[in-house]
């Protein structure tokens, strides 16, 4: 049977369909979400980007000083700080998106990301 | 068309991603995120800012105006810029809203208990008596740009106003340039502007007690939110918990509730009215944030909530109570 689109359909149709298959692969490339991830930034710089799920030992430089972390089954713990107050180490385990180990004396910072459904920030 | 069409999706979908930048200044973490075409200069003019009234502010540099000011407590009136005028007047409109609950010349205390350096200690009720005697507001002195502390021993901390203050400072900025929206903490203190990515902002009030949040805001549009609580900076000692915040009328450190949560439209004010419900406690909070039109939402000693009726259905409290 013969079409009853004109060329000029066609073309317009086609367009279409290309046009609504961009959108859809548009929004699913970018809006996925993302898994877990350990954030580590030193002198707020992010020198790290470590999957949650990676365990290991870390060991993070800044110009203040140097700590080390450990990634164990999906939980962040500082363990050894050149710090004075220690309070990075006394902080224990976090395992939360959005939850933070922050090391002043040695301007480091450990952060939690990823998922969508984390708070944007936390006041305290 | 289609070329055309898919390049602006993109370009918009890279502009409204978050530029993070996390910078060390007041004593404190930052982080800066923006969103929004001019997001790069943004971030720049906002870190400037925010070093810039460090500099005035920070009472560990002996060349800030508060410094100065402290140096020549009983001495000589010293001059300081225009921002450490504007702030001490918005500090000393605080005091008198709180029934002087926010008091920015309560140092002499703060550093009696060792809350200015880390050799925390409990003073002798005689050494408290002695130096309660050198926190009077009504001694300092503003004439012009110049500013003078009657005695010497007298000192002004801003630790308690100035993230806010500079929150507010930001807010000033952020117009100039085409953003999208942007959330900013400052060592706790956070600006939401704009409309988050998501829709609203979402924010957690960090457990008192434990690792996480206690709870989570919702907050619509441009908002400030500030929290003073026990946990932050504190000591024990024989069992009794001692934290930084100290009652000016009394001498000793605030322990009326662990936590006070504020949500405002000024900055300086949630920052300041946040240290002053902590002193106040929960009944005298609930009063006075009602009257002044801020949201409240605190934690007594047991972990109980309470809050303003504003603010009521905007909390999803996690854990406790």
């Amino acid at each position: 049977m013969r079409s009853t689109l004109k060329k000029g359909d066609k073309i317009i149709v086609s367009l279409l369909v290309l046009f609504v298959a961009f959108f859809i692969f548009e929004r699913y490339v970018f809006s996925k979400s993302k898994a877990d991830s350990v954030i580590i930034r030193s002198d707020g710089t992010i020198v790290k980007d470590i999957p949650l799920k990676d365990n290991g030992e870390y060991l993070i430089k800044s110009k203040e000083g140097e700590l080390t972390c450990i990634i164990q089954s999906q939980e962040v713990k500082v363990i050894e700080s050149t710090c004075p107050d220690k309070l990075c180490t006394k902080q224990g385990w976090i395992s939360k998106q959005g939850e933070s180990i922050i090391c002043l004396p040695n301007r480091i910072s450990i952060t939690i990301t990823g998922g969508n459904n984390v708070v944007d920030s936390t006041t305290y | 068309m289609l070329t055309i069409s898919a390049f602006v999706v993109i370009k918009n979908r890279t502009d409204s991603e978050y530029l993070t930048t996390e910078i060390y200044s007041m004593n404190t973490v930052i982080q800066i995120n923006i969103s929004g075409k001019d997001k790069k200069d943004a971030t720049d003019a906002v870190t400037q800012e925010i070093n810039f009234l460090n500099q005035k502010f920070d009472d560990f540099s002996p060349q800030s105006d508060v410094s100065k000011i402290n140096d020549n407590a009983g001495k000589n009136a010293v001059e300081v810029d225009n921002v450490t005028i504007e702030i001490i007047s918005k500090a000393l409109e605080c005091y008198k809203e709180t029934d002087g609950a926010f008091n920015i010349s309560v140092a002499p205390l703060s550093k009696l208990w060792g809350f200015k350096g880390n050799e925390h200690k409990v003073p002798l009720e005689s050494e408290i008596k002695q130096t309660i005697n050198l926190v009077n507001i009504n001694d300092l002195i503003i004439e012009g740009n110049k500013v003078m502390l009657r005695k010497t021993g007298e000192a002004i901390d801003l630790g308690g106003i100035a993230k806010g203050y500079t929150l507010d400072k930001i807010k000033e900025i952020l117009p100039k340039y085409n953003l999208k929206s942007a959330i900013i903490n400052m060592g706790g203190n956070i600006l939401t502007y704009g409309i988050s990515n998501k829709g609203n902002w979402l924010i957690g009030i960090k457990n008192p007690r434990e690792d996480g949040v206690v709870g989570k805001i919702t907050i619509k549009g441009s908002k400030f939110i500030s929290t003073s609580g026990d946990y932050e900076k504190y000591f024990i000692e024989n069992g009794k918990r001692y934290c930084h915040i100290i009652n000016p009328s009394t001498g000793l450190p605030s322990d009326k509730i662990v936590s006070v949560t504020v949500v405002s439209d000024k900055g300086y004010l949630g920052d300041a009215f946040s240290t002053a419900f902590f002193v106040l406690g929960k009944e005298k909070s609930l009063e006075l944030a009602n009257k002044s039109g801020v949201e409240i939402i605190g934690f007594d000693k047991n972990l109980n909530p309470f809050f303003t009726d504003g603010i009521k259905n905007e909390v999803n409290i996690e854990k406790g109570g």
